[in-house]
């Protein structure tokens, strides 16, 4: 993670208030370029062969994407065995996700009847996960060796998984856990991918050089059909099936590494057209509930769009029409999928791109626009204001930051040179091969947690002059392991930890030891969404959300829930509680924003009055959430919020804008008379100096800290892509 | 002329069979001799001698019977059939004998069954996976390596790594050959730091490849200089 080192400008906003801060503030951004590996993993990954010794991985590509009709939700599984579920209609909010494990190496994922989401790996295990408790619900092994392909059928009562060895086993989806019916007849090599029939009588079945059509009754191959392995051309290299789709007139499309898209005939086993679309493998295929278009994913990075179209405008016979190229990624598409109204892909290259189709969507909107996510939906960095310490999370360690300081002073816009350098004061790795849920530094700086799927981990930091000691409490609760969210009090004395059960633990530090001092118990609702908690800076309120039920505040003092804020239909995105008034601030992923006073039970006076007016459009269209909201200690009329593209400081003293307003201020010239500068002037100062930006906070009245990613280092860690050969180079 | 036999000859009999039926039967009935001028000369002895003078008479040469020169064939085919036949159940048998051999030499490696049934019975109630797949064979490759008379909580331990090594070798095959259909050879790879270069050679102004140091490149060297320069320092700081 690199952040960036400038005494730049603050929020552009042009009127006066802010031009008088901007005099007395400095900002500090810290570029630690010693975090960013420069070594290029191309060269080293050829030269070593595997990827597995690359080291730590920041950014894992995504391998798969299910995406379930009835729920609009989305699961996407990465490669280094995350599975994340995205609410397409909250505004494409990620909103919750199963921590990883090095040994799953997961090959395919589906949805099954009854919103089930089974995974399958190369470990030969069959994986459901539960989306109520967030955990794994069993993990069976289908002794087939590494299980390649899964696919549920159309009824969603049965799962068809392709192995190793070349056995097609049939499971039945029972309540609670699948058992295992029979085999299918045994190919000679791996079965790559599987399709079903929609009537759930045939399966196509795509494995190296072949294609078989297997009938479900009986379980034997019918046909085995040939593929070539170049196109019109002789090649050494075996043609590997990528993706095989059966539609319900008996046609299968298959897509293969030489390129070429092949429609056969399953009733006779003969191959009906040919379409050669790239230079590299096509990778994938998924095809539309209606069966009037399908898309594929190349490895170039391209995806195709496939339409049914008449063949003249008035016959009624159709054929396959290759009518979209769309370039949004730069290495392997390794997933597609087809949803009603947009084409879904992600790669290697981390993105997950959602590009709507403009003559599916109905609504012309800002809706419509391409959706490409990026960066993670959750804060993965926290902050000791104290010490000016950054702890950041990464999927196998943590690393712990100071931030370096500057004595040199300039003007606003000026980047000042840091007298002292960052210092990178700990590594701490995890043991086993799990991943990092989520993790927390306190304020003052002496205690880090963190937990991963089966494990709680505090430890206590000595600090003596400039270098520090780790020592772990041992004998953590079992009840603390798989824990969604860990707050520190303001105070550093008490612990709140939020399980995966649903239930909140409330532990007291004491020197060197924990107590437990109290469990608040699941309240009514489903999960909707991952937990989130704040705390109140007087340490006596503590707010948590994530269930349909909305956000529940509890008196810590006294241990008892004090009062919900009514349930909105969106899933909060961040939450915070600010300083002195006590007003808890919810984010939600539709861009809201609602403030409200617990001491009073009730939205605050300024809420109402925004909820009335609404957000100017261009809030409302923003892509990514946001993550992180703080106060300014000193002035509580100002919200600092950002997200990944910006940061704003919403002043809860200056009017609201309307639509017609300007929503991005650009710095006005100085000889702009007073009066127009207080018309432009309105409450929501929005600054896009850093981007992309992945954490900010205000460390004490006059020093910022904003923690950037940029693009080019996440793809210079990315694996090679495909040589593309460009006129002139 | 004296009676036309077929020559035999040393081609593969079915090839023959098809060839010398057609060609008998049109040397027989067109008269043409196809071996005549040699025959002649290193002539085979006639049976009928005695009708030496008659014989280069215009005689049409004796009709052979296309039932004779069938059956001629026929024998021909069984003969070669035979041989083959007798081949392939001598290579048979030897086979049989090698393997009897190498199990015999197995069985000899082998701990007593008594041992290998106690094993076998220990090893099902202790394996963690249920006993789908088994584990006879992982069994006896283990016990082969077993040294005789070992106890069998030896054998347990190093029974399940050997289960747990089978799976992990498979999936390190499964993700070798992801690896290799991908990234390995004949694939059209470029590294990042070309692909990221390409849109600044395009450029009016061209600019360097992202990354156009080599940060990597002797970092042992460097650490050595490094090293030696405080090294010297202080020796330096020491002389004054």
């Amino acid at each position: 993670m690199a952040a960036a080192e400038r005494g730049a400008a603050r929020p552009t906003g042009d009127n006066r208030t802010s031009r008088r801060r901007r005099r007395r503030c400095r900002e500090h951004s810290l570029r630690t370029s010693g975090l960013a590996p420069r070594a290029l993993p191309g060269q080293s990954a050829r030269a070593r062969g595997s990827g597995a010794e690359r080291g730590p991985r920041r950014s894992a590509g995504i391998r798969c994407v299910a995406y379930n009709n009835q729920s609009n939700r989305l699961a996407v599984s990465r490669t280094d065995g995350t599975v994340e579920i995205y609410n397409l209609s909250a505004n494409y909010f990620q909103e919750k996700f199963f921590p990883g494990h090095e040994s799953r190496a997961t090959e395919a994922l589906c949805w099954a009847k009854g919103q089930r989401l089974f995974s399958a790996g190369l470990n030969g295990e069959i994986i459901e996960y539960d989306l109520q408790a967030l955990n794994i619900k069993y993990a069976m092994d289908a002794f087939g060796g590494p299980i390649w392909s899964m696919a549920a059928s159309p009824s969603g009562s049965q799962l068809l998984i392709g192995c190793e060895d070349g056995s097609v086993k049939l499971f039945q989806i029972i309540p609670d856990k699948i058992q295992f019916e029979r085999n299918f007849d045994r190919q000679k090599s791996r079965i790559l991918s599987l399709s079903w029939h929609p009537s759930g009588t045939h399966i196509a079945a795509g494995s190296i050089d072949y294609i078989s059509v297997f009938d479900v009754k009986s379980g034997s191959a019918i046909h085995k059909m040939l593929v070539d392995r170049q196109y019109m051309n002789v090649s050494k290299r075996k043609c590997i099936i990528w993706g095989v789709a059966f539609l319900s007139d008996g046609t299968v499309i298959s897509v293969d590494s030489a390129g070429k898209v092949q429609f056969w005939d399953s009733a006779t086993g003969t191959l009906v057209k040919n379409h050669l679309i790239a230079n590299a493998d096509v990778q994938s295929i998924a095809v539309s509930d209606q069966e009037d278009s399908f898309v594929v994913g190349t490895a170039e990075g391209t995806i195709f769009h496939f339409q049914l179209v008449s063949v003249t405008s008035s016959s009624s016979e159709k054929q396959w029409v290759r009518t979209k190229p769309f370039q949004h990624h730069t290495h392997d598409v390794r997933t597609v999928a087809h949803s009603p109204t947009a084409l879904i892909s992600g790669g290697t290259d981390t993105h997950l791109v959602i590009r709507p189709l403009m003559e599916k969507v109905e609504v012309k909107n800002y809706d419509a626009a391409l959706r490409k996510i990026t960066f993670p939906h959750r804060r993965l960095i926290s902050c000791s204001k104290k010490r000016q310490l950054l702890l950041f999370q990464f999927s196998h360690h943590l690393d712990l930051w100071r931030l370096g300081s500057t004595v040199a002073t300039g003007k606003h816009g000026d980047t000042l040179p840091l007298s002292k350098d960052a210092d990178h004061l700990l590594h701490l790795k995890t043991k086993g091969p799990e991943n990092i849920i989520c993790s927390c530094i306190s304020p003052c700086g002496s205690w880090i947690a963190y937990s991963t799927a089966s494990r709680f981990f505090l430890y206590r930091l000595n600090y003596e002059h400039d270098s520090i000691s780790l020592q772990r409490v041992s004998k953590m609760p079992a009840f603390l392991r798989s824990a969604l969210q860990i707050l520190f009090s303001e105070d550093s004395t008490k612990l709140f930890v939020a399980s995966n059960q649903g239930s909140l633990h409330v532990i007291r530090l004491l020197e060197g030891s924990f107590k437990h001092l109290h469990t608040f118990q699941p309240q009514s609702g489903t999960v909707e969404s991952m937990c989130l908690l704040a705390v109140s800076p007087d340490g006596n309120w503590l707010a948590a959300s994530g269930t349909s039920a909305g956000v529940h505040v509890y008196n810590v003092k006294r241990l008892k829930l004090h009062c919900t804020v009514p349930a909105y239909n969106f899933p909060v995105t961040a939450l915070a509680i600010a300083p002195n008034t006590n007003n808890l601030v919810i984010a939600h992923s539709d861009q809201q924003i609602f403030e409200y006073s617990i001491p009073d039970k009730q939205y605050t006076e300024w809420s109402r009055t925004v909820q009335k007016q609404g957000f100017h459009h261009l809030w409302l269209q923003r892509d990514t959430p946001i993550t992180h909201i703080s106060f300014h200690p000193k002035r509580p009329m100002y919200i600092l919020v950002h997200d990944a593209y910006m940061f704003c400081i919403i002043d809860k003293s200056l009017p609201l804008p309307n639509d017609k307003t300007l929503l991005y201020n650009p710095l006005p010239p100085t000889n702009e008379s007073d009066v127009i500068r207080r018309r432009t002037a309105h409450a929501f100062k929005i600054s896009k100096i850093y981007k992309p930006l992945l954490f900010m906070d205000l460390l004490d009245e006059r020093t910022l800290v904003a923690v950037e990613r940029p693009l080019d280092d996440i793809i210079a860690q990315l694996p090679p892509p495909i040589k593309k050969k460009k006129f002139g180079t | 002329m004296g009676p036309l036999r077929p020559r035999a000859s040393r081609a593969p009999a079915s090839a023959m069979v098809d060839e010398s039926q057609p060609t008998s039967e049109e040397a027989a009935e067109h008269g043409l001799l196809l071996w005549q001028p040699s025959s002649s000369a290193a002539a085979e002895p006639l049976e009928e001698g005695d009708q030496g003078d008659e014989e280069f008479d215009d005689e049409a040469p004796e009709e052979l019977t296309f039932a004779s020169a069938q059956a001629e064939a026929r024998e021909e085919e069984r003969r070669v059939r035979e041989t083959a036949r007798r081949d392939k159940t001598l290579l048979k048998e030897k086979r049989k004998r090698r393997e009897e051999l190498f199990i015999e030499q197995k069985k000899r490696k082998l701990l007593p069954d008594s041992i290998l049934e106690k094993l076998t019975t220990v090893s099902q109630t202790n394996i963690k996976k249920s006993p789908g797949k088994l584990k006879e064979v992982n069994l006896q490759k283990k016990n082969e390596e077993c040294e005789k008379g070992s106890d069998s909580k030896k054998a347990k331990v190093q029974k399940v790594q050997s289960v747990s090594q089978n799976e992990n070798s498979r999936q390190q095959a499964a993700k070798a050959f992801i690896q290799k259909s991908l990234y390995g050879p004949g694939t059209n790879r470029t590294t990042v730091n070309k692909f990221l270069s390409l849109d600044n050679k395009r450029l009016p102004v061209k600019k360097a490849a992202a990354q156009f140091l080599n940060n990597g490149w002797g970092t042992q060297k460097k650490q050595n200089a490094k090293r030696f320069k405080k090294r010297w320092m202080v020796r330096k700081m020491k002389n004054f």
